[in-house]
């Protein structure tokens, strides 16, 4: 099987080139750095303040009430340092499945947290990108979190089912 | 599926665990060396976190409440709003509803000296009602507050005495 590679001089040529295989739209080939980047200032942005007040962001997660007690520092501790990782591993394209995995599935959960906790009428704050408590969870949060999976699915699909942009991929 | 595709769902079975353990040591070991750290492993049930102004622990045992109740040695104070009391409330207990307190303070509390000791209740685990009540009552400047988690639940629950309908005269 042909190798699938395409080098890194063709892609900047202007369209991306077709890998074998069915029906792959012509889409810009800027497109994937493009979601890797968005995604990638996104996570990054939203570790900072979780990072700088583990207290004030564990307080917001026990609003959720999702978590069990023994449980939350540690995703406390350990969440904002997972969104840091993997924003930067997005924006280095480095280690770029891993990274694709844990961004879809991030967002993933997220989204599903917060519809639980609307559907439950819990009146929380977000905790999505601010610890302070002013980011208010309603249904344009929802929103606004499905539009991120829009380049994660992107690349989601890229990465693990077709090979229409492999200039990402390692 | 084509061998690239297959190739980086074998790769994210290593990546995804090696980013995992990467961002637990990172939260680790940042938080040993930062001066507000927080403890790995905290109580977050909701006895251990209702904390009054001096850092005592405002919750008191339905047990305590009990035999409390049946020497006639406390205050029991409704946090609910006024139709919840009306249909049901602990027997004897002062309604003092939060969404009303300012106006309703001076009159529920006029018979009741500062070192009564006081317990406030509402209903349902996550219902914040009775804390808030006991706060503000702390700061009034009774000094025997304390607070019956889940309360009107407990007492039906466990068929202790009640009272229906308007305010009880409460000696």
């Amino acid at each position: 099987m042909a190798c699938l590679w395409e080098p890194a001089e063709n892609i900047k040529m202007g369209n991306s080139l077709q890998a074998a295989g069915p029906s792959s739209p012509k889409l810009p080939a800027w497109l994937p750095v493009a979601a890797r980047l968005v995604l990638a200032i996104v996570f990054i942005y939203a570790s900072i303040d979780k990072i700088r007040h583990p207290a004030a962001f564990a307080q917001a997660l026990y609003n959720y009430r999702i978590l069990p007690g023994a449980s939350i520092n540690l995703v406390a501790l350990t969440l904002p340092w997972l969104e840091l990782l993997t924003g930067i591993l997005l924006a280095a394209g480095i280690w770029m499945p891993g990274a694709v995995m844990l961004s879809t599935g991030l967002l993933v959960v997220f989204m599903a947290a917060m519809g639980l906790s609307i559907a439950r009428g819990l009146n929380v704050a977000c905790g999505c990108f601010s610890t302070n408590g002013s980011e208010s969870l309603t249904f344009w949060t929802i929103l606004r979190d499905a539009a991120f999976l829009v380049p994660a699915l992107y690349l989601f699909r890229a990465t693990f089912f077709k090979d229409t942009h492999t200039a990402f991929l390692r | 599926m084509s061998v690239n595709a297959f190739r980086n769902w074998k790769r994210c079975l290593w990546q995804v665990p090696a980013v995992l353990v990467l961002a637990m040591g990172l939260g680790w070991i940042t938080n040993t060396i930062r001066s507000d750290a927080i403890p790995l492993v905290a109580d977050w049930s909701p006895e251990a976190r209702l904390v009054g102004p001096g850092g005592r622990n405002l919750a008191i045992s339905l047990n305590e409440a009990q035999k409390g109740f049946r020497k006639k040695a406390l205050v029991f104070i409704d946090a609910r709003p006024a139709e919840e009391y009306a249909s049901g409330h602990i027997r004897g207990a002062i309604s003092l509803p939060w969404d009303d307190v300012d106006a309703r303070f001076m009159k529920a509390t006029a018979k009741l000296s500062l070192n009564a000791p006081i317990v406030t209740y509402c209903d349902g685990e996550s219902c914040s009602l009775s804390k808030d009540l006991a706060l503000f009552l702390i700061q009034s400047g009774f000094t025997h507050v304390r607070v019956l988690l889940n309360g009107w639940s407990r007492w039906k629950k466990h068929g202790l005495p009640v009272g229906t309908g308007g305010e009880h005269k409460n000696g």
